[in-house]
């Protein structure tokens, strides 16, 4: 027994490393009381290593912990983009002044960033119903205090809360799913439950019911129409870093999970009539159609509310309910297509919206507002940080030559391959009408003047730039050259145990 | 009606005639205290269940932690006492609609469904969980285990972050 | 469940014997109330204010910090019924279960979150 434990440890190494680093962060922090950036330091380096750590993981496909991991591609994927949006939060965080003007709050912060980053790792990689949950809470329980960081700000608390309320909420009906999967199968195993629902002596009813009580907890994790209340209140309390966090890491990490989940959990293996790569679910689960209105709700709401937001961070956070909503597209079409049009996206989606929160907390830091009237003219003052945000904007909308456009089109490729037009229309109307809005900030940006004019310019330091710009350098590239992430994308979506 | 079963009616009794005064008592003491009975009964109807390791976990964490933490939380809010609860339904219409739905399909689900039963003579067998589920924690859900306490970890440091003290000039630097 | 018979027993017991000496108490004891026995002390000086106050946050701070170690000790628990049985490696891991507490009881500790003042 041991022994077997001992060389599974092997297979979460970047997990371990990453622990590590969070149990250093804090011992440091608490013998070093002077230097408050040496955590800062800490988890820079300790997510390093975990990133070379997990390059070291490519090819694995394989179960750790008697089912309760999978180390597959899929996997990676998703825990390279997880840590990867963890290294550009944590600098950002160093260049936030709202994250330093807590003072001998700096140890928790870091703590509570790469604390997430370790729950949502473990929820990509779960392959067993417990494990899951409990990755889930991990990752949401320090969503909620990360979320309650800043203690100046009332708002903070608030969004604390009514994320803590919503969470609740919605893992306890998760929960309730499960447990009556566990009373109808006998297993928590993924795996294990389709070898049981394949036999097909499982009562339909009780199938939908927990199913659909399942799907509650992952739309809530992904911000998904009607489960998304919390998420303006939270994106526009929170710290501006966690905001940018949550809104890449934690709907990646939900995204991955439910997909895994539904893909091992629901496929029947033995429809052998279906074009390859594609799959379908078993008797008795009806969960396309309920992801179809899922998502068709969530984007339109999310464009829709979106438009009338004059805060900057607020219309950020519909705009991800909205893009959340595109995501799913991917998912409802149930094909490996669709999965990696997921992934792909979500890399995209990590660049261009680290990089627009990024741009609003740096302009927050000189002007400390975020409201879209205090944009008007900030193309003279600061051509590098507009043309930044312009950019961001429109690859958000999914306009070429940007990387947007890759992500939007290989979804749209995938319902069209799928043969579900009218799904597909309704998303290409519903990126049309967010054109409006991102356009809105673009054109008080360069058009608009302000009214007491001034020849103030906004100066930022290098280290500032350099961020800035590595995070708009992709966003371009990816436009124009995006055949790898694509072979990648297409070569990750092998889960452990699916053909 | 044998014993087990008059056993199992007290405390479904217990249970659910407490929990509606939690809820639809209009004094929030009252509320937290009846929940005292909700709690115990669970851990009552556990124990019918041979699940003798959830029975005291309900009754250390839940009875022993989570309502004194409860009677707590009233306590340091001020007016609770005197202000009155608004306990009376907002929406009547959709809400009952909403349940009766509910709890039609959860009440078909729990008739029609075919439970798994375990077909292991271990299991069947079984009297205690304890020592059972002290093998799975160190073999089989040893990852769980372990990520556990790193979640405790992480409510430990979340708690003392969150109920840390408003005035900065009191607070003591670490 | 045979094992619990005394148990529910003793809580049968115990419930017959409160209520019927509750009741007893009303049915036999004279019952005769006026203002100056109502009083919460008698022969005292009369209370001023309510007696239900606010209490300190420090108080929730120590209700929390006490359920989460709680949860600690349910986890010792089935690991000690089988102690033996589960051997030197089943210890290594409790250790390091407890050693990652430890940790956040230091964080406490050196944060100052249980100083009274």
């Amino acid at each position: 027994m041991p022994e077997i434990i001992l060389n599974n440890l092997n297979f979460i190494l970047p997990e371990l490393v990453l622990t590590a680093t969070v149990l250093v962060i804090i011992v440091a922090y608490l013998t070093n009381r002077k230097d408050e950036t040496i955590v800062y330091y800490l988890s820079l380096v300790g997510l390093v290593i975990t990133l070379y750590a997990l390059t070291g993981k490519v090819g694995e496909n394989l179960s750790a912990f008697d089912g309760m991991l999978s180390i597959d591609p899929f996997s990676l994927f998703f825990k390279i983009v997880i840590v990867f949006s963890t290294i550009v939060v944590v600098i950002m965080s160093q260049h936030s002044d709202e994250v330093k003007s807590e003072k001998n709050l700096q140890g928790e912060y870091y703590f509570l960033v790469l604390s997430m980053a370790i729950g949502m790792m473990f929820m990509v990689g779960a392959s067993n119903l417990l494990m899951m949950y409990l990755a889930l809470e991990f990752s949401s329980l320090t969503s909620y205090v990360a979320s309650g960081f800043t203690r100046k700000a009332k708002d903070s608390s608030e969004a604390s809360l009514k994320y803590l309320l919503y969470g609740a909420f919605s893992s306890g009906v998760m929960l309730y799913g499960i447990s009556i999967l566990y009373g109808l199968t006998g297993t928590l195993s993924i795996a294990g439950i389709n070898q049981v629902l394949m036999q097909g002596s499982v009562n339909s009813l009780a199938l939908l019911i927990s199913s659909l009580f399942i799907l509650v907890g992952f739309a809530y994790k992904i911000s998904a129409v009607p489960f998304h209340y919390w998420t303006p209140d939270v994106y526009e309390g929170a710290p501006i870093t966690i905001t940018a966090f949550l809104s890449v890491a934690s709907k990646a990490a939900g995204f991955a999970m439910m997909m895994r989940a539904f893909k091992v959990m629901f496929v029947d293996s033995s429809l052998v009539t279906l074009p390859v790569g594609a799959w379908g679910f078993v008797n008795g689960i009806h969960l396309q159609q309920v992801l179809i209105v899922l998502s068709v709700l969530t984007m339109t709401l999310g464009n829709l509310v979106a438009l009338w937001q004059d805060n900057l961070k607020r219309m950020l956070a519909y705009s991800s309910i909205a893009q959340a909503g595109y995501m799913l597209l991917g998912v409802l079409v149930l094909g490996n297509d669709g999965t990696a049009a997921v992934m792909i996206y979500f890399v995209v989606y990590l660049f261009m919206n680290l990089g627009a929160f990024y741009v609003v907390m740096l302009f927050a830091n000189k002007i400390g507002s975020e409201h879209i009237d205090s944009y008007k003219g900030l193309g003279r003052k600061s051509p590098l940080l507009s043309v930044a945000l312009a950019v961001f904007l429109i690859s958000l909308t999914g306009l070429p030559p940007t990387a947007g456009f890759v992500g939007k089109w290989m979804i749209f490729l995938s319902l069209i391959n799928a043969k579900m037009i009218g799904v597909a229309v309704i998303g290409v109307i519903n990126s049309v009408i967010s054109l409006y809005y991102y356009v809105r900030v673009i054109r008080n940006m360069f058009l608009r003047d302000e009214e007491r004019m001034s020849d103030e310019t906004f100066k930022f330091p290098l280290a500032q730039q350099i961020l800035l710009v590595s995070l708009l350098i992709p966003t371009l590239y990816f436009g124009l050259f995006f055949n790898e992430l694509v072979e990648f994308a297409q070569f990750s979506v092998t889960m452990f145990g699916v053909k | 009606m044998n014993l087990y079963e008059i056993v199992f009616y007290f405390f479904a009794i217990v249970t659910v005639g407490s929990a509606a005064v939690v809820v639809f008592s209009r004094n929030i003491i009252y509320s937290a205290f009846s929940l005292l009975f909700t709690f115990f009964g669970v851990a009552g109807l556990y124990v019918l269940l041979n699940a003798d390791f959830l029975a005291v976990t309900q009754l250390l964490i839940y009875v022993g932690g989570i309502l004194v933490l409860l009677l707590f939380g009233v306590m340091l809010t001020s007016n609770t006492i005197s202000v009155e609860l608004k306990t009376g339904t907002l929406h009547i219409l959709p809400a009952t609609i909403l349940v009766a739905l509910l709890v039609g399909l959860l009440t078909a689900t729990f008739w029609t469904a075919d439970w798994f039963m375990s077909k292991r003579a271990s299991d069947i067998a079984a009297q205690t969980t304890s020592k059972e589920i002290g093998d799975a924690l160190v073999t089989t859900h040893l990852l769980p285990f372990e990520i556990a306490s790193i979640i405790l970890l992480v409510a430990i440091v979340g708690a003392a972050m969150m109920a840390r003290r408003e005035n900065p000039k009191s607070q003591i630097p670490i | 469940m045979q094992a619990y018979i005394p148990i529910f027993l003793m809580i049968g017991v115990g419930l017959f014997l409160g209520i019927t000496f509750l009741t007893l108490q009303r049915f036999l004891g004279p019952h005769r109330p006026n203002p100056e026995k109502l009083s919460t002390y008698e022969s005292g000086m009369p209370p001023v204010r309510t007696a239900r106050e606010r209490f300190s946050v420090k108080y929730y701070m120590v209700a929390v910090l006490f359920i989460l170690f709680d949860i600690e000790v349910i986890f010792l628990y089935p690991w000690a019924v089988n102690f033996r049985a589960l051997g030197v490696f089943g210890y290594i891991e409790m250790i390091l279960f407890i050693l990652i507490l430890l940790i956040g009881y230091i964080y406490i500790l050196k944060k100052g979150a249980l100083q009274w003042d």
